[in-house]
C-alpha cells in the first residue's frame, strides 16, 4: 500500500502541503477562488488546533480542512498525516463503522455514518485524524463534526501534498 | 533564534519593534532604514493569507497582523532575496525598488548614498557578500573566439573524440628517450590532480557555506571527476569520504589542519590571498560557529574564527618554501601543494616566486571573487581582473622556461563556458568556480551572505534554513551544470578545430580583442578583431 511518508530532516516549514491538500479538496481548485469564492481559509494561524469547537464555531473560526498537518518544535517541523497502517487502530477503534478500508487499500471514512466519537483520534499513533465540523451528523452534540483525515487524493497519480513539496520532504511511496 | 510565528500571537513582537511604534520615524541612527531599498508590492485581491512568505523570509520583512487578517511587510528589511516571490503559491508578489531612488546622480549614485547613511547611523566598517558588482571592464566579454572555415575543418565532438581531461599539477622536464633500457620513453613522474573537465568548485569554507552546499560540492565533484575545495574551514569528519576528491586549504588561521586532513586530500593549497579581499584575514563571527563547525575548525564552540591578514610564518618567498615542503614531506610527495594568490600589481613576479619555491598549482584569484564577508570598500576597489594578471603570469613562466614547472589555475568571475574558454586560452590550466556553482544551487547573489541567515539555504548553518537545500537537489544540479558546461566547451574545441583542451592552453591566437586599446591587448597579449 502506497502512502505518503514525511521526512523530518528536509522539512522546510513552508506548509505548502497544507495548502496544496486545501487546493486539491476546493470546487475550483485554484488557490486564488478557493480563498475568495468559497472561502477556504489557509492561514495556519487561523486554523489551528482549538480547545472546543463550538467555541471555533462561534468566533468564526473554520475547521482544519488540510488533511496534513506540519508541526513544529523551534528547530524540527515534520509534516503530519494518514499512513493508512496495515493494522489501522482507528477502523478497529470505530464503533459506528464508518471507517472502512477499500478495495485498493485506503483507510476511508463514510461521513454519513461518523457520528464523532473520537475513538479513531484516541487510537491514531499520528496524531493524523482531524475533526471537520462543518459537517453534522448528529444534530444534538453542539459543534460535533465527521472524522477528517488523509484520502491519498482519489483524483492524482501522486498526492497534492508530495507534487508540491519543494524539498522533497514527503515521500509516496511503499514501506 | 526562535521563530517568532511559533511563540504564539503576532510574529511582529519584537522589542525594537515595540519600541519604534512600527513607526519608521527618521530619528538618530534610522537613516539607513528610514529609506527602504526595497518594495514589496503584494497583490492583496490574490494574497490568499498563506504565510509562506511570512515563514520563508529569515529578515522578517513579512509579517502577518490578525488583527486586520493581512499579511504585509517591513520594506526596509527586504534585501530583495526572491525568495518569498519563488514561494508565493499564488504568484502575487513582486519585489520592486523603493520609489524613484534618490535624484539622478552619476557620481553619488545611491549606493554611495545609503552606504554613507548606514556608517553615520552606525560608525560601523560595512560589510557584504559574493563579489565586487561594481562597473569595470570584464575583458572576458571584449574577447571573441576564433572558429574554423574553409582552410581548416571543424570538429563535430558528437561524432568524434574530444578531450577534456587535464593534468593539472607540476609535469616533468623532459621526457627521456632512452627509456633507461627499459623499453619505453621515461619521464620523471609528479603528482597530478587528474580532472576529467577543466572546472574546479572554488574554495569555499564550511561555516561560510552551509553543510549540505559543501556535500552537494563533493558529490558533484566526484560523479564528474573533478575537484572541490574545503576553503579554510577544515574538512568535516563526514566528508573525509570524498578526500580523494577534495582539495584542502591550509590557510592563515590553519583552522581544521592536521595530519590526517592534510593526508586524506587529492591536493593541499596555502591559501595567501583571496581575490575579493586581497591582503585581509577573515573573521567567522562566533555566532555562527556552531558545534559542527566548531568540530570541523577545531576552535572552541561560539568562538570568533579570525584568520590573521598574513600568514604569520610567511614573510618571504623563502618562508613560502620551507612550508611548502613542511607539507610536501607530511604528505610524502604524494599530492600537488598549490597556491592560492589574489590577483594584484607585480602578480607575474609573485607567481614566479612561487613556483621557484616549489608550488605545483599556482591559483590566481580575480577582483571579481566572491566571499563570505568582507569589508564592502575593500572587495569593491582592491585588486586587478583575473584576465589581466593570468596573461601576465602564464607569460612571465613561459619566458622563464618555468611554467612546466607548475599549472595555473584561473578564479575570479567565471560566468560560463565562454569565459572558461577563454581563461583556458589565455594561459590556465583549469578554472575554479563559486560563486556560478552558488547560483546553480538557487542563489540569487543578494549579497547577504555575511548575515549567515541565507533565505535559500547556501550560506547558513541555521539549522531551520538548513533543510531549504537539500543535498541530493544540490548534487544534481552542479552535476548537470558541470555537464552542459562540459559540453559547451567540447563545442567550442571543435568550432576551433581542436580535439583537446591541451591544444588550447596559452593559444592566445584562438583569441581576438574587441574595442580594446592597444595597451590593453599588449597586456592581454592577443591582437585586434580584423587581423
Amino acid at each position: 500500500m502506497k502512502a505518503v511518508y514525511p521526512i523530518a530532516t528536509r522539512c522546510i516549514d513552508c506548509h505548502l502541503c497544507e495548502i496544496a491538500c486545501i487546493i486539491e479538496h476546493s470546487q475550483t481548485k485554484s488557490p486564488v477562488s478557493a480563498h475568495f469564492l468559497e472561502g477556504l481559509q489557509f492561514n495556519w494561524q487561523l486554523s489551528r488546533g482549538y480547545a472546543d469547537p463550538a467555541e471555533a464555531k462561534a468566533a468564526v473560526r473554520p475547521s482544519p480542512l488540510s488533511r496534513c498537518r506540519v508541526s513544529a518544535n523551534s528547530f524540527r517541523f515534520i509534516s503530519t498525516m494518514c499512513r493508512h497502517c496495515e493494522v489501522a487502530e482507528c477502523v478497529l477503534a470505530c464503533k459506528n463503522g464508518a471507517l472502512y478500508r477499500d478495495a485498493s487499500g485506503r483507510v476511508l471514512v463514510n461521513e454519513k455514518k461518523c457520528i464523532g466519537c473520537w475513538m479513531c483520534i484516541m487510537a491514531c499513533s499520528y496524531g493524523a485524524i482531524t475533526r471537520n465540523i462543518d459537517r453534522q451528523n448528529v444534530p444534538g452534540v453542539a459543534g460535533n463534526g465527521v472524522n477528517h483525515h488523509c484520502d491519498l487524493c482519489p483524483n492524482r497519480r501522486t498526492p497534492a501534498c508530495v507534487y508540491v513539496c519543494p524539498t522533497q520532504a514527503l515521500a509516496y511511496e511503499e514501506r | 533564534m526562535i521563530n517568532p510565528l511559533m511563540t504564539g500571537n503576532a510574529p511582529a513582537a519584537d522589542v525594537q519593534d515595540l519600541e519604534s511604534l512600527g513607526i519608521c520615524a527618521l530619528k538618530r541612527g534610522q537613516y539607513f532604514s528610514s529609506m527602504p531599498e526595497y518594495y514589496v508590492d503584494r497583490d492583496q485581491a490574490k494574497c490568499i493569507k498563506c504565510l509562506v512568505c511570512v515563514r520563508q523570509c529569515p529578515y522578517e520583512a513579512t509579517f502577518y497582523s490578525a488583527e486586520m487578517n493581512i499579511v504585509t511587510n517591513r520594506h526596509e528589511n527586504c534585501i530583495n532575496c526572491r525568495r518569498c516571490e519563488a514561494m508565493c503559491p499564488t504568484k502575487c508578489i513582486r519585489i520592486k525598488r523603493w520609489g524613484s531612488g534618490f535624484r539622478p546622480n552619476e557620481h553619488w549614485t545611491e549606493k554611495h548614498i545609503r552606504s554613507l547613511y548606514k556608517q553615520a547611523d552606525t560608525g560601523g566598517v560595512l560589510l557584504t557578500g559574493c563579489g565586487n558588482d561594481l562597473y569595470y571592464s570584464t575583458y572576458f566579454d571584449r574577447i571573441v573566439l576564433d572558429a574554423s572555415q574553409v582552410t581548416n575543418p571543424s570538429i563535430d565532438p558528437l561524432r568524434e573524440p574530444m578531450e577534456l581531461r587535464t593534468f593539472v599539477g607540476r609535469k616533468a622536464e623532459r621526457i627521456d628517450p632512452s627509456g633507461n633500457g627499459q623499453g619505453k620513453p621515461s619521464t620523471q613522474k609528479f603528482p597530478n590532480l587528474v580532472c576529467e573537465t577543466p572546472i574546479i568548485f572554488a574554495p569555499m569554507s564550511f561555516g561560510a557555506i552551509s553543510y549540505n552546499f559543501q556535500e552537494g560540492l563533493a558529490i558533484a565533484a566526484s560523479e564528474a571527476g573533478t575537484y572541490f575545495d574545503t576553503g579554510e574551514g577544515g574538512l568535516h569528519p563526514n566528508f573525509y569520504k570524498y578526500g580523494k576528491r577534495a582539495i584542502v586549504q591550509v590557510a592563515s588561521g590553519r583552522f581544521g589542519v592536521s595530519a590526517d586532513y592534510l593526508r586524506s586530500a587529492a591536493a593541499v593549497e596555502i591559501k595567501i590571498g583571496q581575490g575579493a579581499k586581497p591582503g585581509i584575514g577573515g573573521h567567522l563571527p562566533g555566532e555562527k560557529v556552531t558545534a559542527e563547525i566548531s568540530r570541523t575548525r577545531m576552535i572552541p564552540e561560539g568562538s570568533d574564527a579570525i584568520s590573521p591578514a598574513p600568514q604569520h610564518d610567511i614573510y618571504s618567498i623563502e618562508d613560502l618554501r620551507l612550508l611548502i615542503y613542511a607539507i610536501k614531506e607530511a604528505t610524502e610527495y604524494t599530492v600537488p601543494i598549490s597556491v592560492k594568490i589574489a590577483a594584484v600589481h607585480n602578480v607575474a613576479a609573485i607567481a614566479s616566486g612561487i613556483v621557484r619555491a616549489g608550488a605545483d598549482i599556482v591559483v590566481i584569484d580575480g577582483f571579481r571573487g566572491g566571499t563570505g564577508a568582507a569589508p564592502t570598500i575593500i572587495r569593491d576597489h582592491v585588486g586587478i581582473p583575473v584576465e589581466l594578471a593570468l596573461a601576465q603570469v602564464d607569460q612571465r613562466l613561459r619566458d622563464e622556461g618555468i611554467r612546466h614547472l607548475a599549472s595555473i589555475i584561473a578564479a575570479g568571475g567565471i560566468r560560463n563556458s565562454a569565459d572558461v574558454v577563454k581563461a583556458i586560452a589565455l594561459g590556465a590550466d583549469a578554472v575554479y568556480i563559486g560563486t556560478a556553482a552558488m547560483l546553480a544551487v538557487g542563489c540569487t547573489l543578494c549579497q547577504q551572505c555575511h548575515r549567515g541567515k541565507c533565505a535559500w539555504g547556501i550560506t547558513t548553518n541555521r539549522s531551520d534554513l538548513l533543510p531549504r537545500l537539500p543535498i541530493d537537489y544540490a548534487a544534481e544540479r552542479l552535476s548537470n551544470l558541470l555537464h552542459a558546461w562540459s559540453h559547451e566547451v567540447k563545442e567550442m574545441l571543435g568550432l576551433m578545430g581542436l580535439n583537446s583542451i591541451e591544444s588550447l592552453r596559452g593559444n592566445r591566437l584562438k583569441l581576438r580583442a574587441v574595442g580594446m586599446t592597444e595597451e590593453e591587448s599588449r597586456i592581454l597579449g592577443i591582437t585586434h578583431a580584423g587581423i
